[in-house]
């Protein structure tokens, strides 16, 4: 199993793991997740569409430094032990906490509760958003590839 | 530096010269091919060019959650702006060259020194309406006439464009408003409209971005070459040798970089001197060379015909100076413009090259600052002689050698300019008209600018140029972009092979190649002399024309200067990599759509050869069927 590990001492707050996560999941979608591709992405990204979301953001942590908020996939998570329709599930297999939003009813007890405050609304109120680990790009997550200074990580554990 | 290789990246970066690739991936000295691995993660803020700097709020940046600064600027604020700025410095830069260059005709004129080309000096003298009592006077006439136009203010136009521009796009540009003022105070003042908290409106940023490549393509880039034809003499065509073969070890070897080649005039020729040939062999050489790098050697290329004994030749663009420093057989670094990459030092420094620079706006580090000055030159000249024959005494011996002979080829077809190549045709358009007309070229392409390496060095160059020439498109190159290709073999008469079935029979016929070399990113203007006189012989205004524009490889902010003219000219513009502006809508579209019921002309973004090639092919097909041939 892989997740993704964070070292807020490296990060400088340039947001370019938010701009690849929204390049990674917009309709041009990147398929094997390249540098190239995910820059190619990022140039057709519409940078003032709400719709245009990002499933991690960074937030100062009032000491001068950031702090990367990235979904940890936890063990037992909070979201998918407030969901009540089932839409939020932890996937035994791959470790991942998956999303399905058809079983969605928007009552965003996950918001709600998660620790780290990962889960977000849609601009629509319809559906909530979180990391899903980039699980169609071949080369793992786009927010890991495009750090430039290497403060987030995929790790096996 | 360490020269231990181990200790290096080798993951450098692919050319479309593979020969080059290799040497440059087994060198023991660090090049910016070995650099571009660690710079992959691109910012993408700066990539969309959505970042503003410019006060102490910031850096903001737009996101879904933060669609305006602090200030409030938007997306596209923030991008005209952004891109007005770099506009403005790129014409800055050209303008800087200009001023220089009218200086040294000036000033040849007051000294009564070598004039290369009075046939040169009467076409301008002509085009400004100017007399002068003898050709000396006529350099000071020809000279103020530009300089005064360069230092008017922004608010008074300058008197030459209608005198140089082609009437009907004169009547567009009036028509838009985009006539330009004062060359330097159009770079002055848009800088100032880019600051902090001043214009906000990105359409009234975008109409000064024409107006700035008005000046910079009239004055920056046309005027230099017509400039420096007097000085320096006018391009004839003739075969030469390019690539690091022309460095010969039994010489000292000086390698030029920069853009003001009529910098060099006197040291060129004092080099040949009975008496600097004498103190160069009782240090051992046989002689002086000067090695061509960047524009400036591509210049001396164009003229080579003038300068067979002290110019050894072309070794390659902006981005093979680094490859051509670690051969060891380069002495010294004489530069007085970009593209001097800093990367250069550190080789400099380890190979013990000297470094000597003759323009304080291209200072490197390093470099022993020698201002140009022309009532001095005579003694600084023989200073920059001398520490260069002690850096030849010192080095030699103690440096190894890592020469590269059989790197390039030794006849690629030089010294094309709009005037040679109109005498190769006979003295008129009407043969390459004709062709045109009949298909056998299907068009032409001016394949410009600079190199880059961060997408691969001259890849896509290289690629969208085999691709125009195989649908019988010529294409004709100015700038890095004909270093690079003509190392490949592409400006070879032996080229015509991988034309179309067409253009190959043309180019066999006149015993030419499908590419032709017009030299610096300086004689972008040249070949926009022959799209011009192309149109007023056919009667058409320029967008007309089957004929598109592509700086694949575009680098700086002079690139994207040229690139304001081309559009102002209306022309259609390719650009592998968008000038950081996807981030705003509104300039995307005004740039990519908008500017053909402006100008006629519009920028196409596309980073693949193939497709690319496509669409200038399809623009090229859609223009002939207007024009009903």
């Amino acid at each position: 199993m892989k997740r993704i590990f964070i070292d807020p001492a490296k990060c400088d707050g340039c947001k370019n793991c938010t701009l690849a996560c929204m390049a990674s999941h917009q309709d041009m979608t990147p398929r094997k997740g390249t540098l190239a591709e995910i820059r190619q992405a990022m140039y057709a990204l519409d940078l003032t569409d709400p719709a245009a979301q990002s499933r991690n953001r960074i937030i100062s942590d009032g000491r001068g430094g950031y702090s990367p908020i990235f979904c940890r996939h936890c063990d037992i998570p909070d979201c998918a032990g407030a969901c009540m329709s089932g839409a939020l599930e932890k996937n035994m297999e791959t470790g991942l906490v998956e999303y399905n939003g058809d079983k969605c009813a928007a009552c965003y007890m996950c918001v709600m509760n998660c620790r780290y405050g990962v889960p977000a609304v849609t601009p629509d109120r319809k559906r909530m958003v979180k990391c899903d680990f980039c699980q169609h790009l071949e080369e793992g997550p786009a927010c890991v590839r495009a750090c430039p200074k290497k403060a987030i990580e995929v790790r096996e554990v | 530096m360490n020269s231990c290789t181990d200790c290096l990246s080798r993951n450098t970066c692919a050319s479309a010269d593979k020969p080059m690739e290799n040497y440059i991936r087994s060198l023991p000295l660090e090049t910016a091919h070995h650099r571009v691995a660690t710079q992959e993660t691109k910012c993408g803020f700066g990539l969309t060019g959505v970042c503003c700097r410019l006060c102490a709020n910031g850096p903001c940046r737009i996101t879904p959650d933060a669609p305006r600064g602090i200030c409030g600027a938007s997306a596209d604020t923030i991008v005209a702006r952004n891109f007005l700025r770099a506009v403005a410095a790129g014409s800055g830069c050209y303008i800087h060259v200009v001023e220089n260059t009218a200086r040294q005709l000036k000033n040849t004129g007051l000294h009564k020194d070598k004039i290369r080309s009075e046939k040169a000096l009467n076409h301008l003298a002509e085009i400004f309406g100017v007399t002068g009592t003898d050709k000396y006077d006529l350099c000071v006439k020809v000279a103020d006439a530009v300089l005064s136009d360069l230092y008017r203010p922004e608010y008074e136009q300058m008197e030459l464009v209608e005198k140089l521009a082609y009437a009907p796009r004169v009547k567009k540009w009036k028509e838009l408003g985009i006539m330009p003022g004062g060359a330097k105070g159009e770079v002055f003042n848009n800088i100032v409209k880019t600051s902090t908290n001043l214009s906000s409106d990105p359409v009234e940023m975008l109409v000064s971005c024409l107006r700035l490549g008005v000046s910079t393509g009239l004055y920056g880039l046309q005027l230099t070459n017509l400039l420096n034809d007097v000085v320096l003499g006018d391009p004839e065509i003739r075969p030469a040798p390019v690539g690091m073969n022309v460095i010969d070890p039994d010489y000292i070897n000086i390698l030029i970089t920069g853009h003001q080649h009529s910098l060099f005039t006197y040291i060129q020729d004092r080099l040949l001197d009975a008496d600097v040939v004498e103190k160069a062999k009782a240090a051992g050489a046989k002689g002086f060379k000067l090695v061509g790098c960047t524009c400036v050697g591509q210049d001396l290329q164009l003229r080579g015909a003038h300068y067979t004994e002290i110019f050894d030749g072309h070794a390659g663009n902006n981005y093979i100076s680094e490859a051509v420093l670690s051969c060891g057989a380069i002495d010294a670094v004489l530069s007085e413009f970009n593209c001097t990459l800093p990367g250069i030092e550190t080789i400099c420094d380890e190979l013990k090259i000297k470094q000597i620079c003759l323009d304080v706006v291209a200072k490197k580090a390093n470099a022993e600052y020698i201002p140009f000055n022309y009532e001095t030159r005579q003694a600084d000249g023989d200073r920059i002689i001398d520490e260069i024959i002690a850096a030849y005494k010192a080095r030699r011996g103690n440096v190894p050698m890592n020469l590269f002979t059989d790197h390039g080829n030794k006849n690629t077809l030089t010294g094309v300019s709009e005037g040679s190549l109109k005498a190769f045709l006979g003295g008129s358009w009407k043969p390459l008209i004709d062709l045109i007309v009949k298909g056998k070229i299907k068009g032409l392409a001016g394949v410009v600018g600079c190199s880059s390496v961060a997408y691969g060095h001259d890849t896509l160059t290289a690629e969208l140029t085999k691709e125009l020439i195989a649908k019988d498109i010529l294409v004709l190159t100015a700038g890095c972009s004909s270093g690079g290709l003509e190392n490949i073999g592409l400006m070879t008469p032996e080229a015509a092979e991988l034309a179309g079935p067409n253009l190959k029979a043309v180019c066999k016929e006149l015993g030419i190649p499908p590419v032709l070399n017009f030299g610096p990113c300086l004689a972008i203007g040249r070949l926009e002399i022959v799209a011009t006189e192309i149109a007023e012989e056919l009667g058409v205004d320029l967008p007309q024309l089957p004929l598109v524009l592509s700086a694949a490889q575009w680098l700086e902010e002079q690139a994207l200067a040229d690139g304001a003219f081309a559009l102002a000219l209306g022309l259609p513009l390719h650009l592998g990599v968008p000038p950081f502006i996807t981030g705003s809508k509104l300039v995307t579209k005004v740039l990519t759509e908008d500017m053909v019921g402006l100008t006629g002309g519009r920028v196409i973004v596309d980073g693949n050869g193939k497709s690319a090639a496509n669409t200038l092919e399809a623009i090229i097909e859609e223009k002939r069927k207007a024009l009903n041939i």
